[in-house]
């Protein structure tokens, strides 16, 4: 469980970064400040679901309405920040995926959902046919697969985007190493494109800002054009794709109106009300 | 033909009040050089201590001012997120250091500090609570400028460690 941090545009300093949901309580208002004071612009709150444990049900994410009554203005704009919700499901077997295909209520409810696949064929199927938006590259350990270039070049094709992780590099040697080479191998497949750099920090103080994250993207491999990206265009682009799953097709969005009673009774209807004007 | 340096501006971040207030050069020197060690080892260790000092520093708005040699800044731009902590005087205060600017002169920085405080001073009025405060921090935002940087600065730093304190 972990709290999973992306930054986005230096023009805009715009952020996306997740919390876990066990992490609200002990979540103080310092944590977004700190996060807000850095130059970050919008929140993801992120569930992981991890299916090794006993069955796990999506549960309805929480309203970020309900946690953070008063949300701090984004630096330098006066735009309130964003706050969404994400989702991270841990796979190790193709019968997890069911879980995505199924028309859950509660999945639609999340604005980004992410997969950890942990075999090959797990990623190649996240890669092709699931309907993600993030697909989570391992930097704990020593993939036990490597990358392949059709399924990574269908993954860019299908705007989905690889997510590595820094604090753990911030924490532990051994864990830098993994992270690095992780990083790299990816790099070379990939060519530096559709990737995003986030952070799984646990306290504030893990916590770095957009250009310090830009230049860890510069010791993972990415060129400088391509890190700055990770860290801006490339979450922007991530939560634009999340959006579109909540649309048909991208192209249209329905939005509840608020009903008039009354009017409603006493309207005359349109094509009537023209001929009696005239 | 002369040696050509870059000024890399960073912000010392930590929830420790007190971590502010102990905030010193040589501290502070130690903590990047050890980050360096830790991520590039002794080559880029030994490359990124040829010309490398802290050249500004103000503990009120934990405001450091780094120089190094100019093929040697990638080095310690990427080293710098690994600070993790600050010590001295045997205390450990953990911290992280977040980068502003980097700039080939110390004049480009010292522009580009004046601007972050200026926004910063404006941040701060908006969670002003005491009116006493709020003229005080309109004074210094309308008086900051460049030519006058001596005293004035010091004057919207001051002000600045009494709001956030």
């Amino acid at each position: 469980m972990h709290v999973i941090i992306n930054c986005n545009t230096f023009n805009e300093y715009f952020t996306v970064f997740s919390l876990d949901l066990f992490s609200f309580c002990l979540l103080d208002k310092i944590f977004l400040t700190v996060c807000f004071s850095v130059g970050y612009s919008a929140v993801a709150l992120n569930h992981v679901i991890d299916f090794k444990e006993k069955k796990q049900e999506i549960i309805k994410p929480v309203s970020p309405s309900e946690l953070f009554p008063s949300l701090p203005i984004v630096q330098g704009t006066s735009k309130k920040i964003k706050v969404l919700t994400r989702l991270t499901l841990v796979v190790s077997d193709p019968s997890h995926c069911n879980l995505l295909r199924s028309t859950s209520a509660n999945i639609r409810l999340y604005d980004i959902i992410a997969v950890f696949p942990k075999t090959e064929k797990l990623f190649h199927i996240a890669c092709t046919t699931l309907d993600v938006d993030l697909v989570c590259i391992n930097v704990t350990e020593k993939l036990p697969f490597y990358f392949r270039r059709p399924p990574v070049n269908m993954a860019i094709d299908r705007g989905i985007y690889f997510e590595l992780l820094y604090t753990p590099a911030i924490k532990d040697s051994t864990m830098r190493r993994y992270t690095i080479s992780n990083a790299i191998s990816l790099m070379q497949i990939c060519k530096g494109k559709n990737i995003v750099i986030s952070s799984a920090a646990e306290r504030p103080l893990e916590l770095r800002g957009p250009y310090d994250v830009a230049n860890l993207g510069l010791l993972f491999g990415l060129p400088e054009g391509e890190a700055k990206a990770a860290v801006s265009t490339n979450c922007r682009a991530t939560m634009l794709h999340g959006e579109t799953r909540k649309s048909a097709c991208g192209v249209v969005y329905t939005v509840k109106k608020p009903r008039k009673v009354e009017e409603e009774e006493t309207a005359v209807p349109a094509c009537k009300k023209a001929k009696t004007q005239a | 033909v002369r040696f050509k340096n870059r000024y890399v501006l960073c912000e010392v971040v930590s929830e420790d009040p007190r971590c502010r207030q102990c905030i010193e050069d040589r501290a502070l020197g130690l903590a990047v050089r050890d980050a360096i060690a830790r991520v590039h080892g002794d080559y880029g260790l030994a490359c990124c201590s040829i010309s490398f000092t802290v050249k500004y520093l103000n503990a009120y708005t934990g405001t450091v001012l780094l120089r190094c040699r100019k093929d040697s800044y990638r080095l310690l731009c990427s080293a710098l997120p690994f600070v993790r902590y600050l010590e001295s005087r045997a205390q450990r205060y953990p911290c992280f250091l977040n980068t502003l600017h980097v700039g080939g002169t110390i004049r480009t920085c010292q522009k580009f500090l004046i601007q972050y405080n200026r926004t910063q001073l404006l941040r701060l009025l908006q969670n002003c609570t005491n009116e006493e405060e709020r003229q005080c921090i309109q004074k210094s935002l309308l008086s900051c400028s460049l030519t006058e940087e001596q005293s004035q600065s010091g004057d919207e730093e001051e002000d600045d460690g009494t709001e956030t304190d």
